[in-house]
């Protein structure tokens, strides 16, 4: 039996301390799909707006570029650690961090200097770790915790900032803030209703809970949650433009068909093919959305859209951002597209010369090229696996 | 003409076609005189496969009753259903 491959699934959610213009808390993330890894920073400012904004962004960047330059966790957080300024008022650290890193074996090292400690949930309760204290040379009031050990699957791994923890703090009902007890409850009755709760999911339940515990429900402080789960991947095809062989027609279409996971056709003639080559049916929706072509249905699909307006449309919604996607086949496909963990594009070579005619009211891109933007805008602010196979 | 009796009206929602107008024929039925609409079934395809065969003129393309109508507009199609009717 083929050994089971797991997704990390990690993702972060924050709100702005009430009145401030900047995130005083700052989330940086890459995963490196070739090597089975991925590096998340959650770094928590002094204070709060632009100035919390530049000390968290720039202690993030500068752990996580480290890392990706070679150097060891540990060896990077201890240098950022001993190098963090003091502020002058307060005597205390500039910035507090959270830092991680994780195989897709489930292997992870944990380094955290400041921030709450974090949460691991297994089968529904917490499991406490001992760490490893390194204290800094220089600076002996500043302590890196270490953690090292291995996920199992359905693990999760809960890190915030104090805004989380110290919400709600001087109110009658939580004199000394929700604290991480308050948050253990929260998370274990939130997995509880939900077991396969999304970390995007989780995270944001997190964040609203806390600033449900504020007074007029203001943040006090930047609050922000970020969630790891340790899961079995949500795999997702996309089959888009006809092979560049029409001989091998019918194997593609048996590898799409086989694919265990969500499917999705982006093209009107990928579709024909597909449809031909399995023996099925197409109905397409009479009415378009928006200023796409409509959806259309097959069997065994999830769903069925045009191509390349649509593919350049969804690039376009991803790079704009939205809180909802709009209601036409671009935003159907994103939501597919961000519910999945592993997305794998198959992505036909082949021209269809009429989309070279100079007559065209529009340009339209190449396949190639729009597929390839979406690969990096998936896989970088996305945190997506994606694989590309060009046919 | 369709086994119920009925005029097929094919429309295509491929990417050439939908470009060079097909989006307009989506409100087709909208514009089908009233003694004709019970008359006329409409069915939009993810592509009718015209646009790659230079035989067939210019998107976008409409079917029917499996005659192919290059360069549709709402007007052609209506006269061209209304030809079908009246023989």
């Amino acid at each position: 039996m083929a050994e089971q491959t797991f997704f990390v699934d990690i993702d972060c959610y924050q709100q702005k301390k009430s009145g401030q213009n900047a995130f005083g808390d700052c989330f940086k993330s890459r995963r490196y799909t070739d090597e089975g890894r991925l590096l998340a920073v959650l770094s928590d400012g002094l204070g709060s707006g632009i100035k919390a904004d530049i000390l968290a962004t720039m202690t993030a960047t500068m752990i996580l570029k480290f890392i990706e330059e070679g150097k060891d966790i540990l060896k990077a957080t201890e240098v950022i650690m001993n190098s963090l300024p003091v502020c002058q008022v307060r005597k205390i650290s500039y910035a507090t961090f959270s830092a991680f890193e994780c195989t897709d074996e489930g292997l992870i090292k944990i380094v955290e200097e400041g921030n709450p400690d974090f949460i691991h949930i297994r089968n529904g309760a917490v499991v406490e770790h001992e760490p490893k204290v390194i204290t800094s040379k220089k600076f002996t009031n500043r302590h890196m915790h270490l953690y090292n050990f291995k996920l199992e699957p359905e693990d999760r791994l809960i890190f915030c900032s104090d805004g989380v923890t110290q919400s709600g703090m001087g109110t009658d009902e939580y004199k000394l803030g929700w604290r991480r007890e308050g948050l253990i409850q929260f998370v274990e009755g939130e997995v509880l209703r939900n077991p396969t709760i999304s970390s995007s999911h989780l995270a944001h339940e997190i964040v609203k809970e806390a600033i449900r515990k504020e007074p007029e429900h203001k943040a006090k402080d930047d609050v922000s949650a970020l969630v790891l789960y340790f899961r079995k991947p949500r795999n997702l095809l996309i089959f888009t433009g006809p092979p560049y062989r029409q001989d091998r027609d019918a194997e593609y279409a048996k590898i799409f068909d086989d694919f265990e996971g969500r499917k999705a056709i982006v093209g009107g003639t990928t579709a024909n093919l597909l449809a031909r080559e399995l023996g099925r049916d197409i109905t397409t929706e009479k009415y378009n959305k928006g200023m796409l072509p409509a959806c259309s249905h097959m069997e065994g699909v999830d769903l069925i859209t045009e191509g390349i307006l649509t593919l350049t449309k969804v690039l376009e919604y991803l790079n704009e951002g939205y809180d909802r996607w709009p209601d036409d086949a671009a935003g159907r496909l994103i939501e597919l597209l961000l519910d999945s963990d592993v997305i794998n594009f198959m992505i036909g070579s082949k021209l269809n010369q009429a989309h070279y005619d100079p007559d065209l009211p529009l340009e339209l891109e190449i396949r190639k090229n729009v597929v390839k933007q979406l690969e990096k805008i998936l896989s970088g602010r996305y945190i997506k696996k994606v694989n590309l196979k060009f046919i | 003409m369709e086994e119920s009796g009925k005029i097929s009206l094919e429309l295509c929602f491929g990417t050439t076609c939908f470009v060079m107008g097909a989006s307009k024929l989506q409100d087709i039925e909208s514009f089908i005189p009233p003694q004709y609409k019970n008359k006329v079934d409409v069915k939009a395809h993810t592509c009718l496969d015209l646009c790659k065969n230079s035989t067939y003129m210019k998107a976008p393309f409409v079917k029917i009753d499996g005659e192919i109508i290059s360069e549709a507009t709402v007007e052609k199609v209506i006269q061209a259903i209304e030809r079908k009717i009246n023989g």
